[in-house]
């Protein structure tokens, strides 16, 4: 599985994400239920951090984040 | 081991990371640096802290790799992502080749600051340890250009 598999899933799955939007150093996302957030995986993956606010969860990925957030959409 | 000068990009008050007002810069979460909040003197063109290829290039933010590798983040104030690239004008292309204090972006950080936003740059060393940086100078002011720190690697 690759990064962009890995952090989907670990965001809960396709069906969890509202949006997802790359930054120079992360991925903004909006998923429905904060709850299916595996913060563990999300680290597991490569991610540097996780900052949770409600249900926007933003995934430090550093500045690979836009191809990251494109391989994502693209698995969407 | 080498010493790589990492220039200050823009002039202005210089700041530790633990000050910016975002929570990914101020814990060094993709890596250790400064900060400068930029002087409010209109129009502000933001210079390369390192030589190297411009391996990403948005409007508000910027990545200069060095030949050995090294990669130094550029972030033009705070949450400008969501000005789209209104008010900054590129002066290079992502992919370009460029010299240490060369011309990257020109950009308005009194316009960032009126619009509700830090106009705040910090300056990260990616993946770098904390330990690695010397001659961290907060507190005082800064030219464009000017050694920002050292990056000992």
């Amino acid at each position: 599985m690759d990064k962009a598999e890995q952090i989907l899933k670990a965001l809960g799955g396709a069906e969890n994400i509202v949006e997802i939007e790359p930054c120079a150093t992360r991925l903004r996302t909006e998923v429905h239920d904060s709850s299916k957030v595996d913060e563990k995986a999300l680290k597991a993956a490569g991610a540097f951090g996780v900052i949770s606010a409600g249900q926007v969860v933003q995934v430090v990925v550093g500045p690979e984040a836009d191809t990251i957030a494109t391989d994502i959409e693209d698995l969407m | 081991m080498t010493q790589l000068d990492v220039l200050s990009p823009v002039p202005g008050r210089v700041i530790e990371l633990a000050e910016v007002p975002d929570p990914v810069f101020a814990q060094a979460l993709v890596g250790p640096g400064l900060a400068v909040d930029p002087d409010r003197t209109g129009a502000v063109t933001a210079v390369a802290p390192v030589p190297g290829r411009l391996v990403k290039l948005h409007p508000h933010a910027f990545v200069v790799q060095t030949e050995d590798g090294a990669g130094v983040l550029t972030h033009l104030g705070i949450d400008t992502v969501q000005l789209e690239g209104a008010g900054f004008e590129l002066h290079v292309a992502e992919g370009d080749t460029v010299a240490a204090g060369a011309a990257v972006v020109t950009w308005h950080p009194a316009a960032v600051e009126s619009g509700g936003r830090s106009p705040v740059a910090p300056v990260i060393a990616l993946e770098a340890t904390a330990g690695q940086l010397t001659s961290l100078h907060a507190g005082g002011a800064v030219a464009a250009g000017e050694v920002l720190f050292v990056w000992n690697r």
